[in-house]
């Protein structure tokens, strides 16, 4: 029997050579250049990065950046992963592809679309402005918010379908036998929905936030340069500064973050899901 | 409610009157009456989709019923949201709560009636230990067996109080020498509680051995609604007949009835039964296997044998005769000396005989 789960392991070994070429080889290069100095062995580049205020003012951009995109994604999805558990039919396909198919359409297309919303003459201020909400248009594009809802709304899929595959699992009876013992609706989603649902919401966060502490395009595009996050100085590390230690140094901290993020979120799970 | 109230309300402390329900347009439930005491054991018993499951829902306020009432305790809980009720529910794969502890568990139905966690410690610890579970407070729900699973249901399910009991084949999910260990326990428990307490169940002998009365269900309807003995030995209809029990049955003409008695007419010739049945009409024969014995009786037909099972505590023979689908007679103890193939004759009293108009 194991000399079967072994041959079967072997299926494995094609994704792992790819890893290894493609992914962590390139990578290991690249980060050994960060703690390469002239002598040697050196943690200079990191003393210099973390005594430079601008750029704790980028790493703490970044992070607030990534967590409130989180916590919008998971506000806007918890309630949807809820109704497609719920929907049948024609209605889930309806959801199914309301979620899947802005995907294909890139960030770029996206972008451009909300700046004719979002812009001084766009739409939503021409809509306030007619109205007698405000007098002049209120700035919308190059803010942080609209940097946000953006990376929510494209972020939102990678929310919505890791809760919705747990709800969707869920015994239909445990929140009924909750309210047979007395259990109040808001008890029983308290203490049954909610905390069953957490590995679900889990994984999702995980998934939005490491993509949002690293998301390049959707800043660019909606913030510019006034505006920078962690991938954008380390591509300008690279592209524009030709300094390939710093910008290894960027990636590495951008890395340490990105494993926390997935061992603790990991961890989290485990720790939710020992209990069952 | 209507004015149409067919006994003394009040009388009986659960009281469903008149309950339809449909599901997309198709009825499954319509004119539902269904009555029983404080103190009683009751299940509901039928083959599946006969609307057993629909009257528990209903009753414990899992579903709504588009018409009739549910009084309970001379209080009308009809609108009542099903935590307002009052009734617990044991569910059939027991429905604990994967993220509690055995003890969390128990103390759910507490916990969400407002009371302090200090002051469930003692319920808490008096339910687990009446079910016998008082050693496994602290684990978690998934490292117990089917039988501890089902102790912890009945225990959480008790220790808020419950005016009522419902059971939704509680013991399918057990295996047999368990399931009957369990119904014993369990029917103890109760009884010494004096909790109220209705069983949904498929399982004839399950029924029959946990409850006072039971209530045979087939589509949408109750067929008969009476003692396990009085089900048994006088079905109300071939329904119930053959649900409750496997019978030797014959399919025949009633050719004479004084009111007394009946004669019909069938394909192992003429049988006599209880009367009151017009001439002509076309009439189903059954006998229960343990009241037909090898011989002439009152009634006697000519058997082949199909089959003998030695089951140990008492052997079966099937056979087959003219004008029947079904021949069974059962006798205790191991009995020898017969085999497939014999020809037999087999005889019953006229008292024992089951008649029933056939079904159209």
């Amino acid at each position: 029997m194991s000399g079967r789960l072994d041959r079967i392991g072997l299926l494995a070994v094609p994704a792992l050579g790819f890893l290894a070429v493609i992914y962590a080889l390139p990578l290991a290069m690249l980060l050994a250049k960060s703690v390469q100095g002239p002598e040697g062995f050196s943690l200079a580049e990191y003393r210099a990065f973390f005594a430079d205020e601008y750029n704790i003012r980028v790493l703490m951009r970044t992070l607030r950046v990534a967590a409130l995109t989180t916590v919008l994604a998971f506000v806007i999805a918890y309630p949807t992963a809820f109704a497609m558990s719920r929907a049948k039919g024609i209605w889930l396909t309806v959801f199914l592809v309301a979620l899947v198919l802005p995907m294909s359409l890139g960030v770029v297309v996206k972008a451009f679309a909300w700046s004719i919303l979002f812009r001084a003459n766009g739409v939503l201020n021409s809509v306030l402005m007619g109205i007698g909400l405000t007098e002049r248009p209120v700035r919308m594009l190059f803010t942080e918010t609209a940097l946000i809802v953006g990376a929510a709304n494209v972020f939102l899929p990678f929310m919505v379908l890791p809760i919705y595959s747990v709800i969707r699992q869920l015994d239909s009876r445990l929140p009924e036998a909750a309210a047979s013992l007395g259990a109040s609706p808001w008890f029983r989603f308290t203490r049954v929905t909610l905390p069953l649902s957490l590995p679900g919401v889990v994984a999702g966060s995980a998934f939005v936030f490491s993509m949002a502490v690293s998301m390049y395009v959707i800043p660019s595009l909606i913030v510019g340069e006034r505006q920078q996050n962690l991938s954008m100085l380390i591509a300008r590390s690279f592209l524009f500064l030709r300094n390939e230690a710093l910008g290894s140094t960027l990636a590495a901290i951008l890395l340490a973050i990105a494993i926390v993020v997935v061992l603790g979120s990991g961890w989290l799970a485990a720790r939710l899901g020992a209990r069952r | 409610m209507t004015g149409m109230t067919p006994q003394a309300p009040g009388r009986h402390y659960l009281d469903v009157w008149g309950v339809a329900k449909s599901f997309r347009g198709t009825r499954v439930m319509s004119g539902m009456n269904f009555r029983m005491d404080r103190g009683e054991l009751v299940s509901l018993l039928g083959p599946s989709g006969c609307g057993k499951t629909t009257l528990l829902r209903i009753i414990a306020g899992l579903m709504e019923a588009d018409e009739g009432d549910v009084v309970l305790g001379g209080r009308n809980i009809t609108r009542l949201p099903a935590h307002r009720r009052n009734i617990s529910v044991v569910f059939q794969n027991y429905a604990l709560f994967p993220h509690l502890s055995v003890a969390e568990n128990v103390a759910f139905g507490l916990r969400a009636r407002g009371t302090a966690k200090a002051a469930c410690a003692q319920p808490v610890e008096e339910a687990l230990s009446l079910v016998r579970m008082d050693a496994f407070a602290g684990r978690p729900v998934s490292a117990l067996s089917g039988g501890q699973q089902q102790r912890v249901a009945v225990a959480r399910a008790l220790v808020v109080q419950p005016d009522l009991l419902l059971l939704d084949e509680p013991f399918s999910a057990l295996d047999r020498k368990l399931r009957e260990t369990m119904q014993v326990e369990l029917k103890a428990l109760l009884r010494d509680r004096g909790i109220t307490a209705i069983f949904v169940t498929h399982d004839q002998e399950e029924a029959m051995g946990v409850s006072d009365r039971i209530a045979v269900m087939n589509a949408g309807k109750i067929e008969q609604f009476a003692d396990p003995s009085t089900l048994y030995a006088r079905p109300a209809t071939p329904f119930v007949m053959d649900f409750v029990g496997l019978s030797t049955r014959l399919s025949g003409r009633v050719v004479q009835d004084d009111g007394a008695r009946s004669i019909v007419e069938t394909g192992c010739g003429l049988l006599t039964a209880p009367g009151g049945f017009a001439p002509g009409t076309p009439v189903q024969i059954g006998v229960r296997p343990e009241l037909i014995s090898p011989g002439e009786g009152e009634n006697t037909i000519s058997a082949r044998l199909r089959d003998v099972m030695v089951l140990g505590a008492k052997t079966v023979l099937h056979g087959e005769a003219a004008g029947s689908d079904r021949v069974m007679c059962e006798l205790p103890g191991i009995r020898g000396g017969m085999t497939r193939g014999d020809e037999l004759r087999l005889g019953w009293s006229v008292a024992d005989t089951l008649i029933h108009e056939a079904a159209a």
